[in-house]
């Protein structure tokens, strides 16, 4: 056997692959079930308001229309992702007394089909108090600024402090000091697929929900205790998921609804949330406004950072509290900086509620930190690789107090950049290279959502004609993880992809994972599966051992179907052969291998971390201020490479998703209302608008993950924003503060330059 | 979501005519659908009857004439985009839909849909203009003729009357030495227009005299207009770099646009300002060559 | 008043009575349960409904189904013949243009429409062509490079 692998490394079709090409791939958007009914949710027109009463009777009416509920229909429960604290368990979803968002649900309608439940929305009477409303988080924090949720001062929902060494002695110590300010927007998620549920209550008490879902097992959790249901009486099912990217691992209102309503009726009930729901009333990228001061020595070794960031957290928490404290964790990322200080904060408006997105609070910290960094480096007269060469973090390094990082290739990475760089030689007058660069994590080790299951767990049956099948609770979103965690499990036990089945996603027969989120699947329940296909292995290998004969001095293993004695590998049985034998003698009992990850005393964020450099090219047009993106070329590390189709892949969807960021996405809002809430209106990137990408892989290897493996896919968001604010900087000369990077904002600010005669900062 | 409709597809123009007189206010003419089903969706607009005209073949073609060119009202964006003989006589026309929509609403969608649906920042009106494009509109009465640049009324509003229907655009032979150009600027490249600018200069037998200019914007008001004043500053007048660069001051006064999302009046001006004198260019390239 | 519809979807004739509302995708989806061709927005702009009527692209989610009366529908469980995949499919396997797959079934079929009209096209023909459909996940050039070799003859038959 040459290489190393069998399996992983190798460029494989993707498990789901021909379903998907052949349009068979079912989604919960495809699913009909008999005598099932279509739902609708009425939404509040105000941002801020007390519900006063609702009739529902008109609609009840409406023929077709089979049930209507509202708050009082609920067990007034609120609910959040952050279990542990009660405080931040804010959303009842279906809202009873307040309405707090334009969107904020008040009702649901069940009917015979789409139409009428549409209809029958008109026909329900909503009698609202409009309460004063807050849009911006720098008002909502005043004294006078109506309260969003009784019980919280200043509308501050959450804080987070993070600090070690003395910033402020050290910046006394510093040469040359900058404070800077940045404003970073929202995005939507835009998965193609939008959320919908289609939710069973049968008469045994039990309740099926096929949803499109990051984490079958949160939606499992959250929904017991919404509706006072056993976790076991409440079966989650993922079909095809089309798209997840943050947005879908929280309890949505298309889930909740759907279950009262079907335990209300008994009957299957759908909801599909159009594209405009999707863009109103589901959770967004946290918007934030960014303050950072950073001290350096003349030679450019940073000496300390401070960083106070106020973010719009809308008017729930949902996952923003995890977002405050990442964006601060990482906006110490990926440099060594001996002191730091970052204090966030939280704070509601009336506006939707702000949560997770791909990157998690860093493509913001990012954007902020190096479009920083960089200036820094320009006014000491040092190259913008050389500083962070200077300043990166590199392998076994210890954040004081905060996380231990095993393996770091940050460096090889600013070479392979500078290189590019430099091959790329003089560019043409209004055409710039911008660099960024990140460290991410592979997953998060806070349980905050209390849960007292392992973070990620497998279970592997052997069967008695070799093939496997692989149970598992991560969900498969587009990002590959069925792929790579049967590629992972098929290189343990030594056999090939295709004699893999993989179950994923549903709590009735999966054990308990997260869920897809903070790029935690190929480390976590990589290592679960890993752990279980080993489990199972021994067990074969133990009977093997006996049926071969072998002297107790000889190692066995298994590749590619075959069991060999490793230094004869000659000397073998068919894996076939033994499977069958092994199960034979155990009464044709299948071999079970179990598997469990939860990471313990790896610091306390994350067990391992994945770097990257990335180089934006754009081309200006300083008369208008529009710019192409040309080229993004990143080299990263993602320790070892698992599924090279897959990181690819991921590379280059996270730079239309993280470049839209930087480029053209954007939410703008008029009193807490969207006002572009279409496809048409809001921006993104399209296949004519994609640069050229380029990836130049790093080769690392990562002690905590399966086979050396890390995290890819959420990291590579980090950066774009940061590279394509550099570039526009290194064309034209302009810097642009406050995201997304527009035409307009270009060509204003060039015109300032213009008056002021002299380069803008 | 979509109210209930009578569904009528007249197989003949006299067929649509009756109906359409017949039905007034309470029909509406569908064609590719591609711009009035979006309206449809969205409960903007809900007809008790729609006139399906897809079917009447007799509207779709494009022929060459003596004058000019004919383009049948129905003809899809697509075919215009990869017609031999546009491609070649008003290469500005192909060269705008190439860049309309996508390419599924090319194939299904239509010309003459798209300018009676009348949105201010649609490519055809501007590049139209431009070109000294005329339109026949036949009711039961009979036909009448009238200038592209004079059917719009307001945002979304054309000058049709009751029981009137679009059925051909004509196009008249450019003179010789005569080079059009459009651009329409945006951030991404298949959005509607932020601003269209659509130039087309006649060259006269003397040295770089324009003898004769139109000068068509796109989104920059509730109409796509001509910038008349711009216009004059180049008429009868050497083409230098600073007439080109009045020209392009005076037609972002002239110019009326708004701020919305996608861009600020002030921003819009700007563009009008950058874009007339480029496309001037262009024109004047192409009137040489 | 429901109206006749006749339509032949994937070499397969069909006889049907649809309210004049009905668009062409809801035809497919609810009365066909072809469920391949998703719908991804109400607005025509996401190009997840795209289906080949009359050997052309259209956005399915725009057209309705009484103006379709008569004519042929691709949709993509029309691309493959029995197991034998089309080279677009086969090609889109091989580089990995799809991972949430919701995108996939209109993004091969504006793609076969793009190659069925023009089987050379060049890289910016390519990207043109599928302009009108939005991936959110491979960032496209995954699905560029898929179409690239298949108009280079990598997946002529025999091959």
């Amino acid at each position: 056997m040459s290489s190393k692998y069998s399996v992983i490394g190798q460029r494989v079709h993707r498990v789901d692959g021909p379903e998907k090409v052949t349009g068979n791939a079912k989604y919960t958007f495809d699913l009909v079930l008999p005598s099932m009914l279509y739902g609708k949710i009425l939404r509040s027109p105000y941002p801020h308001a007390k519900i006063l009463s609702i009739d529902t009777s008109k609609a009840e009416k409406l023929i077709g229309v089979k049930g209507v509920v509202t708050g009082k229909d609920t067990l007034g429960k609120k609910q959040g992702i952050w279990r542990r604290f009660p405080e931040l368990c804010d959303e009842e979803i279906l809202c009873r007394e307040k309405v707090r968002y334009i969107g904020d649900p008040v009702a649901a309608v069940a009917a015979i089909d789409e139409d009428t439940a549409e209809e029958a929305l008109d026909l329900i009477e909503v009698e609202y108090e409009p309460l004063p409303a807050v849009y911006d988080p720098m008002e909502a924090i005043k004294e006078d600024a109506p309260q969003i949720h009784d019980g919280v001062e200043l509308n501050i929902n959450v804080t987070r402090h993070i600090e070690w060494g003395d910033v402020d002695e050290a910046f006394k110590k510093c040469d040359y000091i900058r404070e800077d300010q940045y404003r970073c927007s929202s995005q939507a998620h835009m998965c193609m697929e939008t959320h919908d549920a289609v939710a069973s209550f049968d008469y045994s008490g039990k309740l099926t929900v096929w949803t499109s879902t990051q984490s079958a097992y949160y939606i499992q959790a959250l929904l017991a205790g919404m509706l006072d249901l056993r976790e076991g009486d409440v079966r989650v099912i993922k079909p095809h998921t089309g798209g997840g990217f943050g947005s879908k691992f929280e309890l949505d209102s298309s889930q909740f609804c759907a279950c009262i309503l079907s335990m209300k009726l008994c009957k299957p009930v759908k909801i599909v949330l159009t594209r405009e729901e999707e863009f109103t009333a589901t959770k967004r990228r946290t918007p934030m406004y960014y303050y950072l001061k950073l001290g350096a020595k003349k030679d450019g070794i940073l000496l300390a950072k401070e960083a106070r960031v106020i973010t719009d957290g809308g008017a729930y928490t949902g996952m923003g509290a995890t977002a405050l404290y990442l964006t601060g964790f990482f906006s110490s990322f990926p440099y060594k900086y001996p002191n730091y200080r970052y204090d966030g904060y939280r704070v509601y408006t009336n506006t939707g509620p702000t949560s997770a997105m791909r990157g998690f609070g860093a493509p913001q910290a990012v954007f902020a930190g190096e479009s920083q960094l960089d200036m820094l480096a320009e006014h000491l007269g040092i190259d913008p690789v050389e500083i962070r060469r200077k300043n990166g973090m590199t392998p076994n390094y210890e954040v004081p107090g905060q996380a231990y990082i095993q393996s770091c290739g940050l460096h090889q990475c600013l070479d392979e950049i500078d290189k590019h760089i430099k091959k790329r030689g003089k560019l043409p007058p209004n055409r710039g290279i911008g660099i960024a660069a990140y460290g991410f994590m592979s997953g998060g080790i806070f349980n905050w959502f209390d849960t007292p299951y392992a973070f990620s767990s497998a279970l592997i049956r052997i069967n008695i004609d070799g093939k496997v099948d692989l149970f598992t609770g991560a969900c498969e979103i587009g990002q590959g993880s069925d792929t790579t965690l049967s590629m992972i499990c098929a290189e343990e036990l030594g056999i090939r992809l295709e004699d893999i089945r993989i179950h994923a996603g549903d709590t009735g027969i999966c054990p308990p994972d997260l869920g897809s989120w903070g790029s935690r699947e190929t480390l976590m329940n990589g290592n679960a599966v890993k752990m279980a296909a080993a489990d199972a292995k021994s067990q074969l290998m133990e009977f093997a051992a006996a049926k071969m004969g072998v002297n107790i001095t000889y190692d066995l293993d298994i590749k590619d179907r075959w069991i060999h004695i490793v230094n004869r590998p000659e000397r073998g049985v068919s894996y076939f052969d033994i499977v069958k034998q092994a199960i034979r003698g155990r009464d044709g009992e299948a071999i079970i291998g179990r598997g469990h990850y939860t990471p313990h005393r790896k610091g306390m964020i994350s067990p391992a971390y994945s770097f990257g450099l990335q180089a934006a090219e754009v081309d200006v047009d300083p008369e208008t201020g529009r710019y192409k993106l040309i080229n993004v070329t990143t080299a990263h590390e993602s320790g070892t490479v698992i599924n090279p189709v897959g990181i690819e892949g991921q590379l280059e969807g996270a730079i239309m998703m993280a470049g839209g960021y930087g480029f053209c996405e954007d939410q703008p809002m008029d009193d807490g209302k969207i006002l572009n809430p279409s496809i048409a209106d809001y921006k993104l990137i399209r296949s004519v608008d994609m640069p050229e990408t380029e990836i130049l892989e790093i080769d690392t290897y990562e002690p905590e993950g399966p086979f050396g493996a890390k995290e890819a896919g959420e990291g590579l968001t980090n950066p774009t924003a940061g590279a394509i604010a550099n570039a526009v900087y290194n064309a034209v000369g302009v810097r642009i503060t406050d995201l997304p990077i527009t035409p307009e904002k270009v060509l204003r600010a060039l015109k300032e330059k213009e008056k002021k005669g002299k380069k803008s900062k | 979501m979509i109210k209930d409709f009578e569904y009528l597809a007249p197989k003949t123009l006299k067929e649509a005519l009756t109906l359409l007189d017949k039905y007034g206010d309470d029909c509406k003419i569908i064609g590719g659908g591609q711009s009035l089903l979006i309206l449809m969706r969205q409960g903007l607009i809900a007809p008790k009857y729609l006139i399906s005209i897809k079917g009447l073949s007799e509207l779709s073609y494009i022929k060459e004439t003596k004058e000019g060119l004919n383009i049948g009202a129905l003809t899809t964006h697509r075919a215009i985009e990869k017609s031999p003989v546009i491609q070649k006589k008003f290469s500005v026309l192909a060269e705008m839909e190439q860049r309309l929509a996508s390419i599924q609403t090319r194939n299904w969608g239509t010309i003459g849909g798209n300018l009676c649906h009348g949105e201010p920042a649609g490519d055809p009106a501007p590049v139209l203009i431009a070109l000294k494009a005329t339109l026949t509109i036949a009711s039961l009465k009979g036909e009448r003729s009238t200038a592209v640049e004079d059917f719009f009324v307001d945002y979304f509003e054309v000058a049709l009357e009751h029981g009137e229907l679009l059925t051909e655009i004509q196009l008249p032979a450019a003179p010789p030495r005569t080079g059009t150009a459009y651009t329409k600027f945006n951030v991404i490249q298949s959005d509607l227009a932020t601003v269209g600018v659509a130039v087309s200069i006649t060259l006269g037998s003397g040295d770089g005299i324009c003898q004769d200019i139109r000068i068509a914007l796109g989104a920059t008001a509730p109409i796509a207009m001509r910038a008349k004043k711009a216009e004059e500053v180049l008429r009868g007048k050497k083409v230098t770099d600073n007439l080109l660069k009045e020209a392009g001051e005076v037609a972002s006064t002239e110019a009326q646009p708004i701020s919305d999302i996608a861009a600020s009046e002030e921003y819009r001006r700007e563009l009008v300002r950058v874009l007339v004198p480029r496309m001037a260019k262009e024109a004047l390239t192409r009137a040489k060559a | 008043m429901k109206k006749e519809l006749k339509l032949t979807v994937n070499g397969q004739p069909y006889e049907l009575y649809v309210k004049p509302k009905t668009l062409l995708v809801q035809v497919l989806r609810d009365h066909l349960a072809l469920t391949g061709t998703k719908r991804g927005c109400n607005e025509s702009s996401c190009g997840a409904c795209t289906v080949i009527l009359n050997g052309m692209a259209v956005k399915s989610c725009s057209i309705l189904a009484l103006q379709a009366d008569g004519g042929k529908v691709q949709t993509v469980e029309g691309l493959a013949s029995g197991t034998k995949l089309h080279p677009i499919q086969r090609a889109f396997l091989d580089h990995g243009a799809f991972q949430c797959g919701f995108c996939t079934s209109g993004m091969l079929m504006v793609s076969t429409a793009l190659l069925n009209e023009n089987p050379k096209p060049t890289k910016e023909q390519i990207k043109e062509g599928i302009d009108g459909n939005i991936c959110r996940c491979t960032g496209y050039n995954s699905i560029i490079r898929a179409l690239t070799a298949v108009a280079k003859g990598e997946y002529k038959e025999g091959k």
